[in-house]
Order: structure tokens, then C-alpha cells, then sequence
């Protein structure tokens, strides 16, 4: 198990005086996120990213991104055509996410309209640079992938990318209902990785792009620190199925499945993200 | 032994279902402005199947028929965009129907 970042986000005079306070700061996992406000568009029109390295259950802390060694698209309208990969590195715009901790460097990306106002599915794929994060000693490199749709005509959301490591969609990322379930495949250079390790975590501080920071408020409050990352494992064929107790977007990682394991003489974990947005039956 | 022939309008049905594009699910039309004076339809299904061959026809806003074609092999269909106010008619049969007037292709 990854040892999880525990911070006191109320600063020393916390420290200090609440002793205590070390025994409830939250276990947060790392995420890289790749978020757009819409997942299900009924059209096609210019597309705002944001991508972040955070922890979401809790709006930060986040962490400084380096340049991303590919960002891509890959889309396909319906069963029959073939895939289209765009390279979108060119639409990387480095930007200064505010946070408790200072701003910390994320990427931000303005597609226009015409990369994505035809019908079908739209697999945006993030590799990032290794992350050192000193508190382990080691780096992290979370292999990214959000789905869009537009007007639901499906197209590549099941098929796979062919990452060091990633989730494998077994239900359409963009389409779930609260109270639903999502189910995956976890693999690794197309082989599932049996009993994979899988951390969850809700977006629980909603993103304001224009403002470039996420919301004080939080969307829930958890009740005890294994709610915030949900930790769970899949089966032996590397499949898993979570529920989807609320609406908004979730985040799905799996820990330290890709093949290589060492960067720079440190320790290397390859993840795997993959985001999916739930939506209330109104 | 006595056969019991099938209905021949149950049969007609049955085949008109098989040779139809995706009946049981949702056509989907999209189109857009090339800012060139051209319009360019996409189709498509639910399901995700292909919408080739289905009939497209551009009318006035007095129901009278300016253009007619159909989608290509990538779904799409591309026509010269009138000056008046038009729509566009996504038709697939059996009330499988879109219709998308000209003010909100941008």
C-alpha cells in the first residue's frame, strides 16, 4: 500500500496546540486530474482542460506539475470508423493553480471547436512527467485518460489506449447515474493486472476555472478518514466494480501497475487515472 | 403434414427491421457551419452503427425540398448552404426522423 500523504492543512498553531490533530489528518491519495466541466455534451463546441496534480477529496494540497511527455486525443464517431489521434501538446498553456499551499504550476489546454464538434467519443490521454514527491522518496507517474462524448453516438470509450498502465472502461465514463456502479479492467501494456490496487476519490471541492482554484466549501463531509480515499482491490482477472453514491465527478486509480519501476535511481510508480461524472436522474 | 405459412406482412415486417439502420435505437444528427458557404451534416446512432445511406433532404421553410442526398460511408453529408432559412431532414425511416433548423447550425 502506498503510503499517503498526511498533512495538518490548518497550519502550526494546529500543531501546536492539537495533538490530536495528528490523529485525524486525511490519508490523500494522489491524483492527476484531466478535467473538463461536461463530460456528456449534446454538441460539439471548443474545449476548456484543466490539468492538475492534486488531491481531490480534499481541494489540495496540490502539487507542481512538470511538462507532460504526450497529451493527445483520440477520437472516434461510432462503431465502424477508425480512431483519430490528434496531438494536442501544442495546446498546452502552463498556468498557476491557487492554493492553500501557494500557487503551484498545472497545465491548462483551449481546444477549438473544430478538434471536437463532430459526434462521438473523445479519449483525451495525459502522460505526465515522473512526479518526485520527497515525502517518499520517490516518483509518480499517473498515465490519465477522461472520455468525452458528444450528442451519444459512441465510439473508442471500451477500447484501450496502450498505456505502461491503465483502466479499461467496462461501462461508458460519461454516462452514469447516481447510485449506479462503474466497472473496469485494470492493465498494464494490454495484460490485466490481477488484484491491482485501486484508490477512489470524489472531486469534493468543485474546480472554478476561471478563478483557477477549487471552492472552500466542501460537497461532503467524511464521516472517518477511509471515506475520503476509498481503497479497494480488483479480482484476479484485474476487474473492479465501484458504486456511485452521488452525483459529480469521481476519480479511479490504480497504484503501481505499469512495468517500470525506477526513474532518476529512485523508486518509480506507474498509475493509472481514469475519470468518470455521475449525474442525478431528475 | 399441415405448414402453417407465415403471414407475408409479418415477413415484410421482419426484413424491413433487419435492413434498417439501427431501428431499435436513437439517430442522432449533428451539423455544422464551414464557414465557407457549406454545411456538413454528421449522423449517426445510439448504438453506435453507421448512418451511410440515409436519406437527407434540405427543405425551405415553405416544406418545399431544395436538396436531397444521403450520408457518405463516414456518415457525413456536406451541401451548400442556402440563403434563406432552411432545415435539414435526418431521415431514417420508419419515424426514425431529425430535423435541425438553420438558426442553430453555427
Amino acid at each position: 500500500m502506498r503510503w499517503r500523504t498526511k498533512i495538518i492543512r490548518h497550519g502550526t498553531t494546529a500543531l501546536a496546540t492539537a495533538g490530536t490533530a495528528l490523529l485525524i489528518a486525511p490519508a490523500m491519495a494522489h491524483f492527476q486530474m484531466l478535467y473538463t466541466p461536461e463530460m456528456a455534451l449534446s454538441s460539439g463546441q471548443a474545449t476548456q482542460l484543466l490539468m492538475l496534480f492534486t488531491h481531490p477529496a480534499h481541494g489540495g494540497p496540490n502539487m507542481a506539475m512538470g511538462t507532460p511527455e504526450a497529451f493527445y486525443l483520440i477520437s472516434q464517431r461510432g462503431d465502424a470508423a477508425e480512431p483519430v489521434t490528434t496531438d494536442l501538446q501544442e495546446y498546452l498553456e502552463p498556468i498557476a493553480w491557487h492554493s492553500e499551499n501557494g500557487p503551484v504550476d498545472a497545465f491548462e489546454a483551449n481546444l477549438p471547436r473544430n478538434l471536437t464538434r463532430s459526434l462521438g467519443d473523445y479519449v483525451f490521454v495525459l502522460e505526465p512527467s515522473p512526479y518526485y514527491e520527497p515525502q517518499e522518496d520517490k516518483y509518480i507517474q499517473q498515465f490519465t485518460k477522461t472520455i468525452m462524448n458528444i450528442a451519444g453516438v459512441p465510439g473508442n470509450w471500451a477500447d484501450p489506449v496502450g498505456l505502461p498502465a491503465e483502466i479499461l472502461p467496462l461501462d461508458k465514463p460519461y454516462a452514469n447515474w447516481t447510485g449506479g456502479v462503474f466497472r473496469g479492467i485494470v492493465i498494464a501494456d494490454g495484460e490485466p493486472v490481477p488484484y491491482a490496487e485501486l484508490e477512489i476519490e470524489y472531486i469534493n471541492h468543485a474546480p472554478d476555472l476561471a478563478e483557477r482554484r477549487f471552492a472552500t466549501d466542501a460537497e461532503v463531509d467524511y464521516p472517518q478518514d477511509s471515506f475520503g480515499t476509498l481503497s479497494i482491490r480488483a479480482n484476479a482477472q484485474g476487474e473492479f466494480t465501484i458504486g456511485l453514491p452521488r452525483a459529480g465527478w469521481w476519480g479511479i486509480c490504480a497504484l503501481e501497475v505499469g512495468a517500470d519501476t525506477e526513474h532518476e535511481g529512485k523508486p518509480l510508480s506507474q498509475d493509472a487515472v481514469l475519470w468518470i461524472q455521475v449525474k442525478d436522474m431528475q | 403434414m399441415k405448414v402453417i405459412g407465415t403471414p407475408i406482412p409479418v415477413l415484410l415486417a421482419g426484413l424491413l427491421a433487419l435492413a434498417g439502420p439501427a431501428l431499435a435505437h436513437s439517430p442522432i444528427c449533428n451539423c455544422y457551419d464551414n464557414g465557407d458557404g457549406t454545411v456538413t451534416c454528421e449522423g449517426g446512432f445510439s448504438d453506435g452503427a453507421s448512418a451511410e445511406g440515409v436519406a437527407m433532404r434540405i427543405v425551405d421553410d415553405s416544406d418545399r425540398v431544395l436538396t436531397v442526398g444521403e450520408m457518405d460511408a463516414d456518415s457525413t453529408y456536406t451541401f451548400d448552404r442556402p440563403d434563406d432559412e432552411f432545415h435539414v431532414i435526418f431521415d431514417a425511416g420508419m419515424s426514425h426522423i431529425v430535423t435541425i433548423f438553420s438558426g442553430d447550425i453555427e
